[in-house]
């Protein structure tokens, strides 16, 4: 099979990943995974089950050590141990459980770890006031319909909740987001919920890697496609280099990867 | 929300207050004597001791986490330091023994939170095996009781400043204290976060492990405050001293609305809890009903509780649900 090479655009990538192995006992799940991000992109990954997808994307967002291999953010090599570096460095991602503690405010989830506080004294209190008034301007950016930043967010809707998540990428200021099958447990609207939340978070330069086996929910949206199979690449194309057929095809082939 | 909506949830969420208060003035009309300024205060001091246990338990509910070892931490602790200040080092002033109860309870709850937190054992097992080592090296401390030892490990438990017994404010200064900590920092953001989802906490960053070491060591500090209290309550210290009040402390942070599932309660409920407990105890006492029937009443507050606790979620998400 031939890797279809992605021209350099213009300036560096985001973040590169070189060569990246991980073994799980003796599973080889990543052989020498090479990536990349440029800003503002748009990439959708895609692979069966078992294809490497999930452990790529938890090594880039902190959550797995690799085994092997460079990554690179801006240019520099990094050294992505953990989930806080990661966000520090500006990758947020949106799990495929969404990450969120459901017996705790909408306000809380968004700021979770990282909360505002204000000195009281030598103590310092969290600020629940600039929490509550960030958290119902970024909702109603966002048209979440959530009455109130106080709502718990076990009475949120699957869209809500990914809106919620997506709320901490746009008010941290994230570079990249990863979203790991963000449409696989919504209704046809949550779908489009999160599509559009894609699109708005282009239009503010910030990349974002779509990671599903749902190709017809990621063609619309990305503007390059990576194909994973059995821990290694198969394709790497944009969009206007191949079609929806194109890419089944190429998915469905992994049976015969390149050895 | 509506303002009906409002006053509704509120009574929802501070139903514990209006249970004593019904409590209370149920005993206040059958017992002579009940209303009394007094009898107020000595409720009060009576449940201190245990009061103290209740909040260390409701920070671990909170957490998502338990430990059924703190009653014999607190015991195991008064223990020690009391032969510390008795027979190891006698020549230590008394007044050292306050600080050394609070920082031996804190590490031998820094024990399970090692085992829990970074070893990632069972807090069930970890605690239970605690129970067991902490309970019997105070019988192989000292069988029978301290009796003589310096006055002043007696005053926060036992002493009194204008009338007033020091271990009321110390009581409800710790819910207060526990109340800000656990509703108005990142620490106490991160506890609520763990016991909620602790997966999920994890991907946001929290450091999961280090959270319950800490949750366990609070835990422990308190209960060596607990035997701080047991101490001065009793006047002595015997080598039973808090044995087994671990499921009363349990009951007290249920009663208190505290949920076993982990982030939800607060510190103000626990100390509810208490007072309930308390309450409901001293009038007991006062009519003289007999103390094995005064144990089974316990048992079945704790049933009420737990299905008064139910219906009180279910009200609540109906008021909560965004129509």
């Amino acid at each position: 099979m031939k890797l279809k090479k992605v021209k350099e655009s213009k300036g560096a990538p985001l973040v590169k990943m070189e060569d990246i192995h991980k073994w799980y006992g003796k599973i080889h799940a990543l052989k020498g995974m090479s990536f990349e991000v440029c800003p503002g992109e748009i990439v959708g990954l895609i692979g069966d089950n078992g294809a490497g997808k999930s452990t790529l994307i938890k090594i880039l967002s902190g959550v797995l050590s690799k085994n092997r291999g460079k990554i690179y953010w801006k240019g520099e090599e990094v050294n992505v141990s953990s989930v806080k570096e990661a966000r520090k460095l500006g990758i947020e991602t949106v799990y495929q459980d969404q990450a969120v503690i459901g017996c705790l405010s909408v306000a809380q989830n968004i700021f979770m770890g990282r909360q505002p506080v204000k000195s009281w004294g030598p103590a310092k209190v969290l600020d629940k006031g600039k929490m509550r008034r960030e958290a119902e301007k970024l909702a109603r950016d966002l048209k979440l319909h959530i009455p109130s930043p106080n709502q718990e967010v076990r009475f949120c809707s699957g869209g809500e909740i990914q809106g919620v998540a997506i709320s901490r990428a746009m008010y941290f200021k994230a570079s990249l987001v990863i979203l790991d099958e963000p449409t696989t447990a919504l209704a046809v609207s949550g779908v489009q919920k999160v599509l559009s939340f894609i699109t708005r978070l282009k239009s503010e330069v910030i990349a974002s890697i779509f990671v599903t086996h749902n190709l017809h929910h990621v063609y619309s949206v990305a503007d390059r496609f990576v194909v994973l199979s059995r821990g290694e690449k198969v394709a790497d194309v944009k969009k206007e280099e191949t079609s929806i057929e194109g890419l089944i095809e190429l998915q469905l082939r992994k049976g015969v990867t390149v050895t | 929300m509506v303002g009906v909506e409002r006053i509704k949830l509120a009574l929802v969420d501070y139903m514990i207050w209006l249970i004593i208060a019904g409590a209370f003035i149920f005993f206040s009309c059958t017992i002579p004597r009940f209303l009394t300024f007094k009898n107020v205060l000595f409720i009060l001091y009576v449940a201190a001791p245990l009061g103290l246990l209740v909040f260390g338990e409701a920070v671990c509910l909170l957490g998502g986490n338990m430990d059924l070892s703190l009653s014999e931490n607190a015991g195991f602790t008064a223990m020690i330091v009391g032969v510390m200040l008795v027979d190891w080092a006698p020549w230590l002033p008394g007044w050292t023994g306050i600080i050394l109860m609070a920082l031996v309870g804190a590490g031998l709850g820094a024990v399970n939170g090692f085992f829990v937190g970074k070893v990632k054992l069972n807090p069930f097992l970890v605690t239970l095996s605690t129970f067991l080592i902490y309970n019997w090296m105070t019988y192989y401390l000292r069988r029978g009781a301290i009796i003589k030892m310096p006055g002043a490990l007696l005053i926060p438990g036992g002493g009194r400043i204008g009338g007033v017994f020091i271990a009321i404010p110390i009581l409800i200064g710790m819910a207060i204290f526990l109340y800000f900590i656990l509703d108005h920092t990142r620490f106490g953001s991160h506890i609520r976060a763990i016991g909620g989802n602790s997966d999920a906490a994890n991907m946001l960053g929290i450091n999961v492990g280090n959270t319950h070491f800490w949750i366990f060591t609070i835990a422990g500090a308190l209960a060596g405050v607990a035997g701080l209290l047991y101490t001065g309550y009793l006047k002595c210290i015997p080598s039973t001293i808090a044995e087994g009040d671990i499921f009363l402390a349990f009951a007290g942070a249920i009663i208190g609305g505290v949920s076993l599932r982990g982030g939800r309660g607060s510190a103000i409920g626990a100390l509810g809890g208490v007072l309930l407990m308390g309450v409901i105890n001293a009038g007991c006492t006062m009519t003289a009903m007999e103390p094995a029937l005064r144990g089974v009443l316990n048992g079945f507050i704790l049933l009420a509780a737990i299905l008064i606790n139910k219906t009180r979620a279910n009200l609540r998400d109906r008021i909560l649900m965004p129509k």
